[in-house]
């Protein structure tokens, strides 16, 4: 029934259904571990960060626990897939769940959206299972008809608590 | 148990990893009585501000007095037991209140008020008794804003313990065009299945990076072929750096000094960009440029100040070692401002731990890996003696103004260093007498 519209071409147009379908597949694809397809959907100059502290506002001037543009990503995922990444032996199994997910703001100006939603993704890996949990922060770029991520922030319920290393995308 | 039958000149029983009465009794040996790094002054900069720490297994409280002196407690309210501080930072106004009676304690730690004192009368209570204000630890010492805390009275003074490895504290604040420095910008905290002692000897440990951190090196490296033509930007490089061929190591030097401390000669530089020349052109402008030359010719990478933390004077990093268990250890990563430089020189010291000292660090995961590896190896029966043999008996007296003794790049000499402390302070007498080093023969 869609299809018979004109194609959408602003964020403010683009359902809620389609948005939750992004945020589900962009998960799925890290617990399959297809991490270049991941990379792809961020758009250029588009950034994934970890703050370190709650509520924290700048990635610059204060340290962060990742805070990774095309260039670190696709070297950490370069890493992930080498043969010598000892401590991807065995490799981490993640399964994220995405949920609570609702449209925080839209900006007709630049056509995106700040998506937010609440997530936990278990890992298990050699030292056993633990679990990450806390909120996304997705703004997303609406263009050429499709949504790209702009900023991926992922605010850590624990984020200033001591960790063991953290080697695969959250 | 004898001490003394658990290490030899070149090799170490595996017991000192993985016995559970090693582990108690470094706690009461080593942690009870060494100096101790606490925090930097500068995360306490106005009177009530304080900050929670450990010393060995014991919670500290470090905390700016009325006077601007600095104070380290016992975080134990001497009434029922509870920790009168949280962790981390803090402030509070004039006093310390428990949060379980509401006892009261001066930022000097003495008992200031307690509730229904009618109670107490006729009773062995008494205000004025040191047992009933908060417990001061023994010894407290900074220089350059660094403070540390021992909790002997009898072991060795803190001009003696510290001067082989002041050189990289006063490096470290000299780098800043004001000559101090300050903490800015978080911690972060990393748990590591291991033993503490196993860090330690990995800090100027030069033989493992070549094989440890092979997929990072492989992976930037395949990124800047296939992306930037071989070029390497800032982040790139400090990754690549670990993939340097044999020469490179063994070219490096080790210094080591008295009570286990060392450091090893930089593996790279800061980049030549406009923001070094704008950072050396601030240094310059309050010392001089010959000088500034001099400050930044001393191009160290990391710093040991045995037992507890590692400097990295180039980019102005300060790892905190922190024994929790026989087998696992905290590391606190703490960044700190040149004052008076450019702000974007933060940014970069920023940037460096990101990469390096994150716990998302895509380098230190391989390390604290085999770090947890060795541990495992170690609990087995596989045998029972750990080599440092390498370039064993070949360090030569350093005849440069540090002293110490120094050797080739890939020596173990550090790690030969810091159980030579190990030994003196677990026989229970590192004291002002410790032998003067010469060659390690």
């Amino acid at each position: 029934m869609r299809a018979a519209r004109a194609p959408i071409t602003r964020a403010s147009e683009v359902p809620f259904e389609t948005l939750c379908q992004f945020l589900y597949q962009e998960a799925r694809l890290l617990d399959q571990r297809k991490f270049d397809q991941w990379n792809d959907l961020f758009a250029e100059g588009g950034m994934y960060w970890i703050p370190l502290e709650e509520d924290q506002e700048d990635p610059i001037n204060h340290l962060s626990l990742a805070y990774e543009d095309s260039m670190m990503r696709q070297v950490r995922i370069n890493r992930l897939n080498h043969d010598r990444a000892w401590s991807q032996k065995p490799r981490s199994r993640t399964s994220h769940t995405v949920s609570a997910i609702v449209v925080e703001s839209v900006c007709e100006a630049s056509n995106q959206l700040v998506v937010g939603s609440a997530f936990s993704m278990a890992e298990w890996r050699s030292f056993g299972h633990r679990t990450f949990a806390g909120l996304y922060t997705h703004t997303l770029q609406f263009s050429d008809g499709r949504l790209q991520i702009v900023e991926k922030r992922v605010d850590l319920i624990d984020s200033s608590e001591a960790f063991e290393p953290i080697e695969v995308f959250i | 148990m004898d001490i003394q039958n658990l290490i030899r000149d070149d090799e170490v029983h595996r017991d000192v990893y993985v016995s559970d009465e090693v582990f108690a009794l470094e706690m009461d040996r080593i942690f009870g009585s060494a100096w101790i790094y606490v925090g930097h002054d500068s995360q306490i900069p106005e009177p009530g501000d304080y900050w929670t720490t450990r010393i060995g297994l014991e919670s500290v409280v470090m905390v700016r007095g009325k006077q601007q002196e600095i104070n380290v407690f016992y975080n134990r309210c001497p009434h029922k037991g509870a920790r009168i501080a949280g962790d981390g930072c803090g402030h509070t106004k004039g006093l310390f209140r428990c949060p379980y009676h509401a006892w009261t304690f001066n930022l000097d730690g003495t008992l200031r008020g307690v509730p229904y004192l009618e109670g107490y009368e006729n009773t062995r209570f008494d205000m004025a008794d040191p047992r009933f204000s908060l417990r001061k630890v023994a010894r407290v010492a900074s220089y350059r804003g660094f403070v540390f805390a021992s909790l002997s009275e009898k072991a060795v003074d803190f001009e003696s313990f510290i001067a082989g490895i002041k050189s990289s504290l006063d490096n470290f604040c000299d780098r800043a065009p004001n000559g101090t420095v300050s903490v800015a910008g978080g911690v972060f905290r990393v748990v590591q299945r291991s033993n503490w002692k196993i860090f330690f000897e990995n800090l100027n440990d030069t033989g493992h990076p070549i094989a440890t951190h092979e997929s990072s090196y492989r992976a930037a490296r395949q990124y800047a072929d296939e992306e930037l033509g071989g070029e390497l930007p800032f982040e790139l490089h400090i990754i690549d750096g670990n993939g340097a061929p044999p020469k490179f190591w063994s070219d490096l030097d080790l210094h080591a000094f008295d009570f286990g401390h060392s450091y090893m000669t930089a593996i790279f530089n800061a980049p030549d960009d406009p923001l070094s020349q704008s950072y050396f052109a601030s240094l310059a402008a309050e010392v001089g440029e010959d000088r500034a030359k001099e400050i930044l010719g001393v191009n160290r990478h990391n710093t040991i100040i045995y037992p507890s933390c590692s400097p990295h004077t180039s980019f102005q990093q300060w790892r905190v070692i922190r024994p929790l268990a026989v087998d696992r250890t905290l590391v606190e990563i703490f960044t700190f401002r040149l004052d008076g430089a450019p702000e974007e020189l933060l940014q970069r010291t920023f940037t460096y731990s990101n990469v390096v000292n994150s716990p998302s660090s895509i380098v230190m995961t391989d390390d604290v890996h085999v770090y947890a590896e060795c541990q495992k190896g170690l609990a087995t029966q596989g045998g029972d003696w750990v080599s440092q043999h390498r370039n064993a008996g070949q360090d030569l007296p350093f005849s440069g103004a540090d002293g110490g003794v120094i050797g080739v790049g890939t020596s173990e000499l550090p790690i030969r260093n810091q159980f030579r402390a190990w030994r003196e302070y677990m026989a229970g007498d590192v004291a002002e007498t410790i032998p003067q080093q010469g060659n390690e023969r």
